[in-house]
């Protein structure tokens, strides 16, 4: 029961943050990325369990595309079907910059409560 | 009640496929392709391991069937809202006057308009592509350049379709595939021929290459003739006042001549304008129609 609550409140967590975390990693790199490559840097990133699962990844980057802050290119892969690649546009890199923002106030918010409700 | 887990490429995707039966079939198309990456991709970076074990960790990877289709179907919800602007509602219930006129609010008449003059061009440019790709696929087929004309054939009719399918969405708002058709399990040569030719929308497409040249005359003659007529009516008062004050001296005549003779040029104008009202609800509607044809030809109903 409490182990479903806590994943539930993960599950909640990752909505908006998968999308923050995707165009941080895309606008960090140079080069463009697809699908399989993001999942496994954040995969290796975070040693412990993974935060979300890998296949949340794609439908987040399709709707990033769709809104204009990615834009993708196919390119042929020998292992499977051809690879979509991902590269951020000046719009996305706009909006990375609010939405860390955003972030860092939520988290500062959240935190102060939060050291004083804990108590060690 | 959970399926069993999945220990092959195939089994997976099916296993998707079913989670997301009750979504748009170009969302499962586009779903079962990002899977189809990553799975295959997995593979290729665990040599060493067979397609059932890197399968077994797969639900603590990329997530089990269900949890991805979930994640889908969310963003899907998210996307659709932000793409697409719900369609204005007044919110009385409008007269149907307003009714009537509201077609000159909706952007998608302009796009279907658009969409249908397009229409004689992509329609002569797919049927030519569909009869001389298959002509040529019969006649080469006993020489050994037969087999890679072929499969560059319907390799360039699925790139097209996809584009179609990009088109349609656009124009009309029909939710269209945004991935190439996954290209399914690997084999050899000859079985991906007999898969290719077994697969029935390899022919659905190509029926609808050649649908699109009747429907593309027709579409193209319904709004040139819907948008001259309509349009000559309405200025008809302006020219008649013109060649009054003597601004312009081209002989203005109505055809026909009863229509002349009975009918202030006012009048003429008002017909105009239902006339050319008419022609973007004809507009709309085409577009909507064909969009479902498209969609049952060049998606697979999976």
């Amino acid at each position: 029961m409490e182990e479903t609550q806590v994943r539930k409140f993960q599950k909640d967590l990752n909505g908006g943050l998968v999308a923050l975390v995707l165009l941080a990693v895309l606008a960090a790199t140079q080069e463009d990325l697809y699908g399989y490559e993001i999942a496994k840097r954040l995969q290796k990133a975070n040693e412990g369990e993974a935060l979300f699962k890998e296949g949340t990844v794609y439908p987040v980057l399709r709707a990033l595309s769709a809104a204009g802050l990615l834009t993708s290119r196919i390119v042929p892969s020998y292992s499977g079907p051809p690879r979509r690649y991902y590269r951020v546009t000046e719009e996305g890199r706009a909006m990375l910059r609010q939405y860390r923002d955003v972030w860092r106030q939520t988290r500062d918010f959240v935190d102060r409560f939060i050291e004083a409700g804990i108590t060690p | 009640m959970t399926p069993a887990a999945p220990r092959s490429i195939d089994a997976y995707l099916k296993q998707l496929q079913a989670a997301l039966a009750d979504q748009d079939p170009s969302l499962i198309q586009d779903a079962a392709y990002d899977a189809e990456e990553y799975l295959r991709a997995e593979i290729a970076a665990h040599p060493d391991k067979s397609e059932a074990d890197v399968l077994e960790l797969i639900a603590s990877t990329y997530g089990a069937p269900e949890e991805v289709a979930a994640a889908y179907r969310e963003t899907e919800a998210k996307v659709k809202a932000a793409l697409h602007a719900p369609t204005p509602q007044a919110a009385h219930t409008p007269g149907l006057l307003q009714r009537f006129f509201s077609v000159y609010s909706d952007p998608r008449s302009y796009t279907s308009l658009f969409f249908m003059l397009l229409a004689l061009a992509t329609g002569i440019a797919y049927f030519l592509i569909a009869v001389v790709g298959i002509a040529l696929s019969l006649g080469l087929a006993t020489l050994i350049i037969g087999i890679p004309f072929f499969l560059a054939f319907i390799g360039v009719v699925r790139v097209i379709s996809l584009g179609e399918g990009r088109l349609i969405e656009a124009m009309t708002g029909e939710r269209m595939p945004r991935r190439p058709v996954h290209p399914g399990p690997a084999m050899g040569l000859w079985a991906g021929i007999g898969a290719m030719l077994k697969d029935s929308r390899t022919w659905t497409t190509l029926a609808y290459f050649i649908l699109m040249l009747p429907l593309g005359i027709a579409y193209f003659v319904i709004a040139v003739v819907g948008l001259s007529v309509g349009l000559s009516c309405i200025f008809a008062p302006l020219a008649g006042v013109l060649e009054h004050v003597g601004l312009v001296h081209a002989s203005l005549s109505i055809e026909p001549a009863w229509l002349a003779a009975t009918l202030p040029l006012g009048v003429v104008a008002i017909l105009g304008i239902v006339v050319l009202t008419t022609v973007m609800h004809v507009a709309r509607g085409v577009g909507r129609m064909h969009a479902r044809i498209a969609k049952r030809l060049l998606v697979n109903p999976s």
